[in-house]
């Protein structure tokens, strides 16, 4: 009994904290979501509205658009962030002059502050000045204007997240590679296994819990992306890179309209815990019962 | 099925050379056994036979081929790990399938290997299972399967059993020598433990320090050990060693042990005086209570009956011997006994190059 007593008192602090940061928060943007309000309108006060929050989700045609470009944008970086991470994970497996070096720098852009990746990326993208319309004009002859073509805007905004982001994955990936036993692949090289074979058969089934936990993690942050696109973009031209969490920024905040940015918000959740679930129920629960 | 030719290998890590020279000849359909004491290169050699490390010098044939730098997947070898490495994301039948898979085989012809291999190892009702649901016993068995679906010119296996509890090595190990019997492929089997290699093997490298020591048929190393460390590495418990000179007493030949012991030798070319060393097997010293059959008077240490034989531990001048007897002996400790040693069964070797006389 003390014992266990003694165990709550410890866990206290953190479930505190947990409370008032996790759960109340969680809670009270479901409430306001239920809620007209907007501090600057005619009235400020919060008024209940029953589900009309979410209604005029259904018909927000701004909203739809976003969710496609989000979609897009969250497909290209964390499929490129997985297989780019993927190679570098196994080059960092390699011994050459270095390494170390190179995997320390490498992760460099993961302890940066989003709004700073935004502005470096803004400042090396602003035609004339920055350096990659430059080498895109002498390499490719192309004229990259982030602030007037919706591709490249677009496009840096998913080059953006992979630089950001692609060491994340390499980290966990090579956390999991180096745990792997070798005898499997010794054995799978003598049972007549070719490299593409011991890749299909062998690597990518033991790494992929780490792999589906590394996508999850990728998945919901890429999903609210904000800051750095904002930075960048502002989520232009037009509404091209206009993802979901920006958004919901330019709803909530520039137009202070609390209630809706909530309903929204709700959404979104709720669709990252579908698309969850989804990869779950088709990438490790078979695993699972198969094995139960 | 194929012969295999081990000529002059010699295996560097950097600076540190592991392997010296090394030249094994392996006949088909052969059971070969590496014996040696832990760290002596026995994995490394089967690692470069099966093309898992690389070959710093000479050259290994399987077949009549060189397959130096010729990579594993093309030797037509299987290999069984002391893990067993089995693939813990598939099932059994899948664990034991994988090599033909591998190799593009249909279907149906790998669901019938699978099949007859399973009920060669008696794991027929086990082929849904994952590794991580399976005994010790039957991972092993599941790592043989593996090994006889692609019916490979070489078996390698690197001390399979010795994972296993000591009933159960009893057990393997007959069933692995009956599948020789029964597949009649090559086999090299690596192990430390000199037992293994005296049941199963057709021929035993004895290696030590990535040299090999000798080379012979299990009885024959018994019979006849070239040097002091295959004798006393062969056969267990292990022989009795006696530093000492050749003497002459009555117009006989004798050895004088420095502890002051005098023992009957066989027939021997070694000059009176020549340093030696005197070798007889517990197993080959016979015990008279008092002595009227001749024999050495020594003084009993300890007695360990075991049921079978007796093993008696006593001291005869300064050296401690070790006997076994089928008898059951009652004697004290402290009390005096003889040991009758028949001099056919001595083995003599030079003191200082320690080979055989
Ligand atoms: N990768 C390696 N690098 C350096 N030395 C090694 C390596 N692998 C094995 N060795 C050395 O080679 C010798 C033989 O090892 P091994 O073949 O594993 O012995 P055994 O299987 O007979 O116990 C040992 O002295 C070991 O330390
Ligand atoms: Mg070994």
């Amino acid at each position: 009994m003390h014992s266990n007593r003694l165990g709550w008192l410890l866990l206290a602090p953190t479930m505190i904290i947990l409370f008032f940061f996790g759960v109340v928060p969680f809670f009270y943007v479901i409430w306001v979501s239920f809620h007209q309000w907007n501090p600057f309108a005619a009235n400020p006060n919060m008024v209940f509205n029953w589900a009309s929050n979410y209604r005029q989700v259904v018909f927000d045609a701004q909203l739809m658009a976003s969710l496609g470009v989000t979609f897009a944008f969250v497909f290209f970086a964390v499929v490129s962030e997985l297989i780019l991470g993927y190679l570098l994970a196994q080059a960092f497996m390699k011994d050459f002059p270095g390494k170390a070096f190179f995997r320390t720098i490498h992760t460099l852009p993961l302890i940066m502050a989003p709004i700073i990746v935004g502005s470096i990326w803004k400042l090396m993208t602003t035609p004339s000045i920055g350096i990659i319309p430059s080498l895109v004009q002498s390499w490719f002859g192309l004229d990259l204007n982030i602030g007037q073509s919706a591709l490249a805007a677009f496009t840096v905004t998913v080059v953006m997240d992979i630089w950001h982001w692609t060491p994340l994955v390499t980290l966990s990936l090579i956390a999991a590679l180096v745990s792997l036993p070798p005898d499997p692949f010794e054995q799978a090289q003598i049972d007549g296994a070719n490299k593409r074979q011991i890749f299909w058969h062998i690597t990518l089934p033991m790494i992929a819990p780490a792999v589906v936990a590394t996508v999850f993690i990728r998945l919901m942050d890429a999903l609210r992306t904000v800051d750095e696109v904002l930075m960048l973009t502002g989520g232009g031209p037009g509404s091209a890179t206009r993802y979901i969490g920006v958004h919901i920024f330019k709803e909530v905040f520039p137009r202070t309209n609390y209630g809706y940015g909530s309903a929204i918000s709700v959404v979104v959740l709720y669709m990252t815990i579908v698309i969850c679930w989804l990869l779950y129920v088709g990438l490790i629960a078979p695993r699972n019962t198969k094995k139960g | 099925m194929a012969n295999v030719k081990i000529d002059n290998v010699v295996k560097r890590y950097g600076a540190v050379q592991v392997m010296h020279g090394v030249n094994v000849d392996i006949e088909h359909g052969e059971f070969v056994v590496l014996v040696g004491p832990s760290g002596c290169g026995k994995s490394t050699l089967l690692r470069m036979l099966a093309g898992l490390e690389e070959i710093s010098d000479g050259t290994i044939s399987i077949g009549d081929k060189v397959v130096n730098g010729v990579s594993p997947k093309d030797r037509d070898i299987s290999m069984v790990f002391q893990s067993y490495a089995l693939y813990p994301h598939k099932t059994v039948a899948e664990n034991i399938g994988f090599p033909l898979k591998m190799a593009k085989r249909p279907k149906a012809e790998i669901d019938e290997k699978v099949t007859r291999a399973a009920k060669i190892l008696d794991l027929a009702h086990l082929l849904d299972r994952f590794p991580k649901q399976l005994s010790g016993g039957q991972r092993q068995r599941v790592a043989m399967g593996r090994a006889i679906v692609r019916d490979p010119q070489v078996f390698l296996f690197d001390e399979p059993l010795s994972n296993l509890d000591a009933k159960l090595r009893v057990t393997m190990r007959v069933e692995i020598k009956e599948l020789h019997q029964r597949l009649k492929t090559t086999i090299v089997y690596v192990t430390h433990d000199q037992i293994e290699a005296m049941t199963m093997a057709d021929k035993i490298v004895v290696m030590r320090d990535g040299r090999v020591e000798q080379i012979g048929a299990p009885l024959d190393l018994y019979d006849r050990p070239g040097n002091v460390f295959v004798a006393g590495f062969i056969g267990s418990p292990s022989m009795n060693f006696l530093r000492g000179k050749i003497a002459s007493a009555d117009g006989a030949k004798q050895f004088a042990s420095d502890s002051g012991l005098r023992l009957p030798l066989p027939d021997t070319g070694a000059p009176d005086g020549a340093e030696v060393i005197y070798g007889i097997r517990p197993e080959h010293i016979g015990v008279s209570a008092d002595g009227t059959a001749g024999g050495v008077p020594v003084n009993v240490v300890v007695v360990e009956p075991t049921g079978s034989e007796t093993q008696i531990f006593a001291k005869a001048g300064g050296d401690v011997i070790d006997a076994i007897v089928k008898d059951r002996i009652r004697a004290a400790p402290g009390s005096q006994i003889h040991f009758v040693i028949d001099p056919a069964n001595v083995h003599l070797f030079d003191a200082k190059t320690e080979q055989r006389i």
